[in-house]
């Protein structure tokens, strides 16, 4: 079952990455820096939602990069916005 | 003029975007035209929340604050686990194993049911402390995305009961079980918008 270990394993980094965001927000002032890393881990949780719960990696490419080009544009705007 | 070669299953489509060419289609094509409709419907509420923030920093700012971050937290890992079971549930169907599938599709209905009240009560603690849609342009940001994801929530929840039902009925196996998966990947996909709320209303000042 190395399949569902992996899932686990995602699944505890999500939460973490979901925690630290949080953190992240409360504890600091909204910089760009904050913004940016804030950003990143998005696209991050993105890509693995989409390539191991989702299970496109290795499925259709197209339906992949449609769904993984979604989490670069809006994560993207959100560093854009940082510099408002 | 030389005529493209087009896709069997539909006829509309280039070769090169067949199954045979570009791989599998997790589901099938109908599920994968909605989630593509509700990826642009959401699109365009992620847009107006860019837009309204570039109008109104201020007010965008201090939104987050006003909200009860725990419970945006909370639903957050609610749903990722929703996603979890629901990824479980297929690696069960796929080794024909409908007991621990069913007891997963559980599991991902009681997390759906559980963000849904957590929701309301997120709702309400609002309406208490006197925040309304027309309280400022955050939270007629906030209500317009949350209410319409909560809706979304709710329809899927609905889906996973029948889906049960038809597990039940012996509907899905190992050989087929393309339904199932149609609404696996329906539910992602609504973890993943709420992997994209989470950060603009309740993280970002």
């Amino acid at each position: 079952m190395k399949h569902s270990i992996k899932l686990e394993y995602y699944l505890a980094a999500l939460i973490v990455i979901t925690l630290l965001n949080t953190f992240l927000g409360e504890k600091f002032s909204s910089t760009t820096l904050v913004s940016i890393l804030i950003a990143i881990t998005v696209t991050y949780k993105g890509f693995v939602v989409i390539d191991h719960f989702m299970e496109l990696k290795g499925a259709n490419k197209n339906l992949r990069f449609l769904m993984r080009l979604y989490f670069v544009i809006f994560p993207s705007l959100i560093i854009v916005s940082a510099f408002y | 003029m030389k005529s493209q070669p087009i896709n069997n299953s539909l006829g509309i489509f280039p070769k090169s975007w067949s199954e045979e060419h570009a791989g599998r289609i997790p589901g099938n094509i109908p599920i994968w035209v909605g989630i593509l409709s509700e990826l642009t419907e959401f699109g365009i509420f992620f847009a107006a929340y860019f837009i309204a923030k570039f109008y109104y920093p201020e007010t965008f700012a201090q939104g987050p604050q006003s909200l009860h971050t725990s419970l945006g937290v909370t639903n957050t890992i609610v749903l990722l686990s929703s996603s979890y079971f629901m990824a479980k549930a297929m690696s069960f169907i796929r080794v024909n194993n409908k007991i621990k599938c069913e007891r997963y599709l559980w599991l991902a209905l009681s997390c759906g049911v559980l963000y849904l009240i957590i929701k309301t009560w997120e709702f309400h603690w609002n309406t208490l402390q006197g925040f309304s849609a027309n309280t400022n342009e955050f939270f007629t940001v906030y209500y317009y995305m949350t209410f319409n994801h909560f809706i979304h929530v709710g329809w899927a929840s609905c889906a996973i009961l029948w889906v049960i039902f038809r597990l039940r009925r012996g509907a899905y196996s190992s050989a087929e079980h393309s339904g199932l998966e149609a609404l696996a990947v329906y539910w992602h996909m609504i973890d993943l918008m709420w992997i994209l709320i989470f950060p603009l209303l309740y993280v970002l000042r």
